[in-house]
């Protein structure tokens, strides 16, 4: 019954954003016949709407294909697709370790990136064999040979005989499929082992339940079985086990090697966690497989509905999230100026905006955002450690013996010509030089170590705009770092607005405090009263701007064909009033928390 | 009270801040007088309207493109299908580049008894920057015929914000306009409307808009100075003498019954519910449906009570007087106090309101922040 060990080929797509990761898979799939070519629409593996608009994968799908080697033999390949970004990094590695093999895709105009070697140190750690492949050779400014150097070079990995291919076109395409029979090592695994099931991923089925993507290791698991989830010890009844072709198929069983999916009225993703081992309830293995951990969020915001009335559908909308992305965390927390909303946490950046949007765009909701922030570690005067990650709860000065930051080794990958401008932009963010290499003649690596909250916000945006877009980066945590951090506060009209609060490096305070004030300036409209602005640190006062008062707001005429457009004038204004935010005494559209981030 | 407003418009050029709705012609063709005589016949024949009408306006555009003849035959028109009061305000809006010592004697002549005339400012400068086409000088002109053709009601509009002009050009303008003796003065905030060129200027930063404060300045300055030479403040705009209120505009602020003809009109009747009603805006659509023997209409809305109260509110808050309280109560058979009792309190809160026995309205400073007042009766 179960498939032969010797063919089946587990494996992985590794790449850098924009290296045409997504494009290969879609040929290979195309290729081995495993979807008919009318049922292709692009990019197949991402299937939710924000992936194949910015061309990313967030959340990694398998896929079973058949292919049919040369030696006659027919093949079962596994494809487990994985997250492109740093910020899903544990994602990746737990997707990795369900494979034996990787497919390097390395742009043959761009060569190697941050991410290409962030992604290869995982694989190479996971024991994974990397095929290299050179892609995108159609375009004029392909340079394979060099690529292949550079593979070699840097990585250490036998390339020249690389397939060059175009994963748009389809060209050679089917050499990256014989590469992955002939490099790629068959699972090794007793069926009648004890189970053990990795879990790479997780899915919400509004159906069945939380759907587990996983890897079985040793023994079987079919439908009727009772499985247990090693890291929280709850137990499931299997109720149907499948494969992604890529449309989910059931199967009867899934088999020591194999790769698919357990359904087993699980009701949240967060009940079986990636990185978790699932094992038989009634004969269970004696020890997880290797590599469980809790992933942490490292970056916090304030997420309040921007209609004060609409807490309810957030909080739902926030339930719903959570079934499909175990990594969200969030709790209720209440603010002078939103009133009711929820500190959120994210694995990183891009986790935090991917939840903002899909918040906005699937559950229609408006919101408002508060500036994000790290975890600080604060340890007070009375010998205690507290953790925060919001702002306005630092306690007072007078309390703080000493305050630690995160801060992360950063790699970025640069043309050597920008590496000036980049060292600057890290300088100004307080990094800390480690060292720089060159891969190439032309191509350098440098190492900062940097604060997290400093990389938090527009950091990358600045790091592509001052390379034109060739540089690349990535990070890791490196652990927390004594600071001099000081609470930034913003006063409107002589009341601290908590939404505002941030927390800042001493020797930046002034400059962002009369930043931030002169912008909330533009921001906040004119009010029947005149508004002070001030910053403060620690209760002093270093900068005060004004908003003056508005003197008239009356129209100034209104005749017999007026009557219905202002009547419509009026229900306007009145309806852009509802929507403003009180703090205190003044008024303050939404935008103006975020005005806070776009200072530069 | 009763009006009938009819709209000529066609203007020799567009001012830059004008959004109305206006052609460019130096006449107005014939073919858009009977068709408005069309619309009056078909009105008087199949609608529902009033009795009697107390005030005729011919706004624009520029009413005064009109020549003395097409005058002649729409005043006919209208006196044939309608009954005007012998008492009626017939008022007509002019340009000064566009009026003759004939053409003012002939609209005299027609039954117009009330020339308004569009000045804005008395600096030339100024005129020209917004694309008037006249200068003070023909202004005077225009003026001088109008008394001779015997108008003894005449209304000159004069703007403030203009970009560029100062507190001090505001008040020679109205000080000047006040030794000529006219007998009503409206002065409006220029405002800033989408799609005109002025607003394009602005955008581009070709022109600076004028500072907020200092409207405010100009505006505040002018209501004391008109007040000082006997024009009295009876709308938030408008100032006359004793006995020169404007009937037809008045109208609108009781939320009075009117007739609109021509295109882009509006008017309001008691058809069972209060019904607003505005004509077709484009040239082609409103001659189509003429033509086609039918009523020129864009658009009927049939108010709810309540809605219809709170117009009356935010009409009736423009003027000084505000609103009576025994015409409200016999209106919606309810006190006005009562049935705002909420936004009431927020008024007397901000110290904004004028209570007395018969009569509510704003002070100035309600009067200032008269949107955020009404916000509160939404």
């Amino acid at each position: 019954m179960a498939y032969p060990n010797e063919l089946i080929r587990n494996f992985s797509i590794i790449a850098h954003i924009d290296h045409g990761k997504s494009t290969l898979a879609d040929r290979m799939i195309e290729q081995t016949d495993t979807v008919a070519m009318r049922d292709m629409s692009e990019q197949l593996l991402d299937s939710m709407d924000i992936e194949r608009e910015r061309g990313i994968t967030i959340k990694s799908s398998a896929v079973r294909m058949f292919y049919t080697h040369t030696d006659g033999k027919r093949y079962m390949f596994n494809l487990i697709d994985t997250p492109g970004h740093v910020d899903f990094n544990y994602e990746v590695s737990r997707a990795l370790a369900a494979c034996e093999g990787a497919v390097l895709v390395v742009d043959a105009t761009q060569g190697i990136e941050a991410q290409t070697l962030a992604n290869v140190y995982l694989a190479v750690d996971n024991g994974l064999e990397v095929v290299p492949v050179i892609n995108k050779i159609d375009l004029p400014s392909a340079e394979p040979e060099r690529t292949a150097q550079e593979i070699e070079d840097v990585i250490g990995i036998e390339a020249h005989n690389a397939p060059k291919i175009s994963a748009k076109s389809g060209l050679n395409v089917n050499q990256v499929l014989a590469a992955v029979v002939n490099t790629v090592p068959p699972p090794v695994g007793d069926p009648d082992a004890p189970l053990t099931a990795l879990v790479f991923d997780c899915f919400y089925d509004n159906y069945k339940g939380a759907l587990t993507y996983v890897r079985v290791f040793d023994g079987t698991v079919k439908e009727g079985v009772r499985i247990r989830s090693m890291a929280t010890g709850h137990e499931f009844e299997v109720t149907e086990v499948g494969v992604f072709t890529p449309a989910p198929m059931t199967v009867d069983e899934l088999t020591a090697g194999e790769v698919g999916y357990i359904a087993a009225s699980i009701k949240s993703v967060a009940e079986t966690k990636v990185g978790d081992t699932i094992t038989s309830a009634d004969r269970p293995a004696k020890k997880p497989l290797p590599g469980y951990k809790q992933a942490n969020p490292m970056v916090f915001c304030g997420i309040y509905p921007a209609d004060g009335a609409q807490y309810g559908d957030l909080r739902d909308a926030l339930d719903k999230l959570r079934l499909n992305d175990a990594s969200l965390s969030y709790e209720q927390e209440t603010s002078n100026a939103l009133g009711y909303g929820f500190r959120c946490g994210f694995l990183g950046l891009l986790h935090m905006e991917i939840v903002q949007e899909r918040l906005e765009r699937e559950f229609d909701l408006d919101l408002v955002t508060t500036a994000p922030s790290v975890i600080y570690k604060i340890r007070l005067t009375s010998g205690e450690e507290e953790m925060i990650d919001n702002p306005s709860n630092l306690p007072p000065v007078t309390e703080i013996e000493q305050l630690e930051e995160p801060v992360v080794n950063a790699s970025i990958m640069t043309p050597s010509e920008y590496v000036g401008s980049l060292m600057e932009l890290c300088q100004e963010r307080r990094g800390i030089f480690m060292d720089m290499n060159y891969i190439e003649e032309a191509r350098v690596r440098l190492h900062y170590v940097l604060p997290l909250n400093e990389i938090i916000y527009d950091f990358f945006d600045q790091l592509k705009s001052r390379s034109r877009g060739y540089a690349s980066f990535d990070y890791e945590l490196k652990g927390y770092e004594k600071s001099d951090l000081v609470k930034l506060d913003f006063l409107l009209n002589g009341d601290v607005c908590d939404a505002l609060s941030t927390i800042v490096h001493r020797d930046r305070a002034y400059a962002k405090g009369r930043a931030v004030a002169e912008k909330l300036c533009e921001v906040i409209p004119r009010q029947q009263f005149e508004i002070p602005v001030q910053a403060a640190i620690g209760g002093k006062i270093i900068a005060r701007e004004t908003v003056r008062a508005v003197r008239k707001d009356v129209l100034a005429k209104c005749y017999g064909g007026d009557i219905t457009r202002k009547k419509k004038l009026l229900e306007k204004q009145k309806e852009g009033k509802k929507r403003m935010r009180q703090v205190g005494t003044v008024s303050l559209p939404s935008d103006a928390f975020m005005s806070v981030l776009r200072i530069n | 009270m009763a009006g009938i407003y009819l709209h000529i418009p066609f203007c020799v050029r567009k001012c830059a801040y004008c959004d109305f709705v206006s052609f460019a012609e130096g006449s107005v063709p014939q073919s858009y007088v009977d068709a408005l005589l069309t619309e009056l016949e078909l009105v008087a024949r199949g609608g529902s309207y009033p009795a009697a009408f107390d005030t005729v306006f011919f706004g624009g555009g520029t009413p005064s493109l009109l020549s003395g003849e097409q005058m002649q035959q729409i005043m006919r028109g209208l006196k044939e299908r309608f009954d005007i009061r012998e008492s009626a305000e017939i008022s007509m809006e002019s340009n000064p580049g566009t009026t003759t010592p004939e053409k003012l004697a002939a609209y005299r002549a027609a039954g117009i008894n009330r020339l308004s005339i569009g000045l804005q400012s008395t600096h030339d400068v100024l005129l020209k920057s917004v694309g008037r086409i006249h200068t003070f000088e023909q202004f005077l002109s225009t003026l001088q015929s109008a008394r001779k053709a015997c108008f003894t009601n005449i209304n000159v509009d004069l703007m403030h914000g203009l970009p560029n002009q100062t507190v001090d050009q505001y008040l020679d303008s109205i000080k000047t306009v006040c030794d000529l003796g006219v007998q009503h003065i409206s002065a409006y905030s220029l405002i800033l409307e989408e799609h005109t060129p002025l607003f394009d200027c602005v955008e581009r930063g070709e022109v600076k808009p004028p500072d907020e404060d200092l409207v405010a300045d100009m505006q505040d300055a002018g209501i004391d100075l008109l007040e000082q030479r006997g024009y009295h403040r009876y709308e938030i705009s408008n100032f006359a003498q004793d006995g020169y209120v404007c009937r037809h505009n008045l109208n609108y602020w009781h939320n009075g019954e009117y007739l609109g003809f021509g295109i882009a009109a509006h008017g309001v009747v008691r058809d069972r519910k209060w019904t607003r009603y505005a004509n077709a805006s484009t040239l082609d659509e409103y001659m189509r449906l003429l033509s086609r023997g039918k009523r020129p209409l864009a658009e009927t809305i049939r108010l709810a009570p309540r809605d219809e109260m709170f117009e009356c509110v935010m009409l009736g808050f423009r003027l000084i007087r505000g609103i009576d309280r025994a015409t409200f109560l016999a209106r919606f058979g309810l006190d006005i106090v009562e049935a705002y009792a909420y936004a009431f309190e927020q008024l007397r809160k901000r110290g904004w309101l004028i209570e007395a026995e018969d009569r509510v309205a704003l002070n100035r400073g309600g009067l200032d922040f008269q949107n955020e007042a009404l916000g509160f009766f939404m």
